[in-house]
């Protein structure tokens, strides 16, 4: 059973959708919400499975709503007719639906995340830690007009700008609103290192290792960059590859 | 095209008599003019209009004028000497033939009598098609630039009929969906939506062939456009008619105060969680007809600027071309949380 809620400004889409849902008895729609903020609440009270999300809302916009969010729940984004959405979507191929919903689209949506889920489960399978984020999890990425669902897994480096922080993946680079100390908390400390004061590291990432003055040490990464590890850090990055 | 005609030759006829006239002028002036000289001067005139229009096949015949300009500057020059040398030798053959022989020519040599006469000719023909192809240049431009007014005439309807007939697809398909999930929750208020948005649907396309509607006509619609709107919005949409009833017989742009609508709805009522009002005014003040949309929000500068596809500029642009000047648009922020946009417009008499 995967839990559900659906966040739309509109009583009447709202009761469409789960409607149309009580034919997946898979999904249980466990809570609705009529804009942004209503949203953020019950995602954080009932900690959903799957999104329904109307892009246009009064206040926030779905997107808003999303970059708020540490980790991002699956989302089926739910549109009338909306050419800036559709523009970010060509670039990742994101699950949108359009309004009025056809039942087969939202049938094969959902298939597509169960599947997902599927494998997400058997990667999570080891040292399951409530609270913390996996390399399975993913967050939402926006930089100006495109966005971005980015598997934790796939952030070779994330680096510090005042309040902001720098997620390096692919090609890409957008800014986060998450200071590093916060990243850092949540993050899992067995694949994400911190390095420095500035940079943290996904040890899967790295490709050479080279001693560097002071006893720290020059970490060289897949994709080009190059990490420099404080002394105080080296000791400690000596230390879990030594196990 | 024969006008065309005559008039490439009034200025063939022009040009060489001003020949003649310049020729006899310094001839009398400077020395002494005798009937042969004349004969030879009148000849020569009439074999260059032979040979220039014979030049002028040519320019035809190989489309010239169409050719890059630095193209055709190559064959103008080409074609002056050419066609010197051509003139040249016909003009000596006549002087030949009948005898015109001054005593200043005769220590020349044949060849070199030719070589003056073609040099001579050249000056004459390049001068001549120097008039030639700046005609032609100037009149090409200035068709030119006619097919471009057309043209921009041409594009100008087409936008006026697109933005008349403007819906919102947004809207469409979310009234759609709301009459969807009206079918089982309130059957009648589903069946009653469909009959609205055909409404709106048919008037929209009508909308295309007419420049002016009766008020009433267009509230019609609006009103109808309103009750979908509220059917989504439900309690967060308020809207209040302020209409004198002598206005309803006016006529105005349609779609235009839709369109107002509409955006009253995307920019105002949508943005707000707890919703607003919608209030549509029309009155007459001082000599005018006033049609005034307020609706709960405020003016953001980038919606305005941005003219937002379809909206600000499109119904400025429609004002003027349909009064001249004699209509106005505003919108403005009200201040306590309202934006109000106005048209004010002449008003019709004898209704």
């Amino acid at each position: 059973m995967h839990k559900a809620i659906i966040i739309d400004d509109e009583r009447l889409a709202r009761n469409e959708l789960k409607k149309l849902l009580t034919e997946f008895p898979d999904i249980e729609v466990v809570g609705e919400a009529a804009n942004a903020d209503d949203g953020l609440d019950k995602i954080e009270n009932l900690s959903p499975d799957i999104i329904f999300l109307d892009i246009q809302m009064p206040g926030k916009t779905g997107f808003d709503m999303l970059l708020q969010l540490d980790k991002a729940p699956h989302v089926i984004f739910i549109t009338a007719y909306d050419e800036f959405a559709l523009k970010a979507f060509e670039v990742n191929a994101l699950d949108y639906l359009m309004k009025p919903v056809e039942p087969k689209r939202l049938a094969d949506a959902l298939q597509k995340i169960l599947l997902a889920e599927e494998k997400e489960l058997a990667a999570a399978m080891v040292g399951l830690n409530r609270g913390m984020l996996s390399e399975s999890d993913q967050v939402f990425v926006k930089d100006g007009e495109k966005c971005w669902f980015v598997k934790l897994g796939e952030v070779r480096l994330f680096e510090s700008m005042g309040n902001y922080a720098k997620v390096y993946f692919g090609a890409n680079k957008p800014l986060i609103l998450k200071s590093l100390n916060a990243l850092e908390e949540r993050l899992d400390e067995r694949i994400f290192f911190r390095a420095n004061r500035k940079h943290i590291v996904n040890m899967r990432m790295i490709e050479k290792v080279e001693p560097y003055f002071n006893g720290g040490l020059l970490l060289d990464l897949k994709a080009g960059e190059k990490i420099e590890v404080s002394r105080r850090q080296a000791v400690k990055f000596k230390e879990m590859m030594s196990l | 095209m024969v006008n065309k005609i005559s008039r490439y030759w009034a200025c063939q006829l022009i040009g060489w008599s001003l020949n003649i006239a310049i020729s006899i002028f310094f001839v009398t002036t400077f020395g002494e003019p005798n009937t042969i000289f004349f004969l030879s001067l009148l000849l020569t005139c009439m074999l260059g209009v032979l040979v220039t229009h014979v030049m002028r096949l040519n320019i035809h015949g190989l489309k010239v004028l169409s050719k890059p300009l630095r193209k055709q500057i190559f064959y103008l020059l080409g074609l002056t000497i050419i066609f010197s040398i051509f003139f040249g030798i016909l003009t000596e053959g006549i002087d030949y033939l009948i005898g015109y022989n001054p005593d200043r020519l005769q220590k020349y040599s044949k060849m070199q009598r030719l070589f003056f006469s073609s040099f001579n000719a050249m000056w004459l023909l390049l001068i001549w098609n120097m008039i030639y192809y700046t005609y032609h240049y100037v009149e090409q431009n200035r068709r030119q630039e006619l097919d471009t007014f057309r043209l921009e005439a041409m594009v100008k309807s087409l936008e006026l009929k697109t933005i008349k007939s403007h819906i919102n697809p947004h809207f469409i398909f979310n009234a759609l969906n709301s009459i969807r999930a009206l079918v089982d929750e309130n059957p009648t208020r589903a069946r009653r939506a469909i009959t609205e948005l055909s409404n709106i649907l048919r008037s929209s396309m009508r909308a295309e062939k007419m420049e002016t509607v009766p008020l009433q006509q267009e509230l019609d619609i609006v009103t109808d456009y309103l009750a979908l709107e509220q059917m989504r919005f439900e309690e967060r949409l308020r809207v209040d008619m302020d209409i004198d009833e002598d206005t309803l017989n006016q006529p105005i742009p349609p779609m235009m105060l839709q369109t107002l609508v509409e955006n009253a709805i995307k920019h105002g009522i949508s943005k707000q969680i707890k919703g607003g009002i919608v209030r549509i005014i029309s009155d007459f003040k001082d000599n005018h007809h006033e049609l005034i949309v307020q609706n709960s929000g405020t003016l953001n500068g980038s919606a305005v600027d941005n003219n937002d596809g379809f909206g600000i500029k499109s119904t400025q642009d429609r004002l003027n071309l349909l009064y001249q000047g004699k209509a106005d648009f505003l919108i403005r922020d009200m201040g306590d949380g309202m934006v109000e946009s106005k048209i004010i417009m002449p008003v019709a008499a004898n209704l």
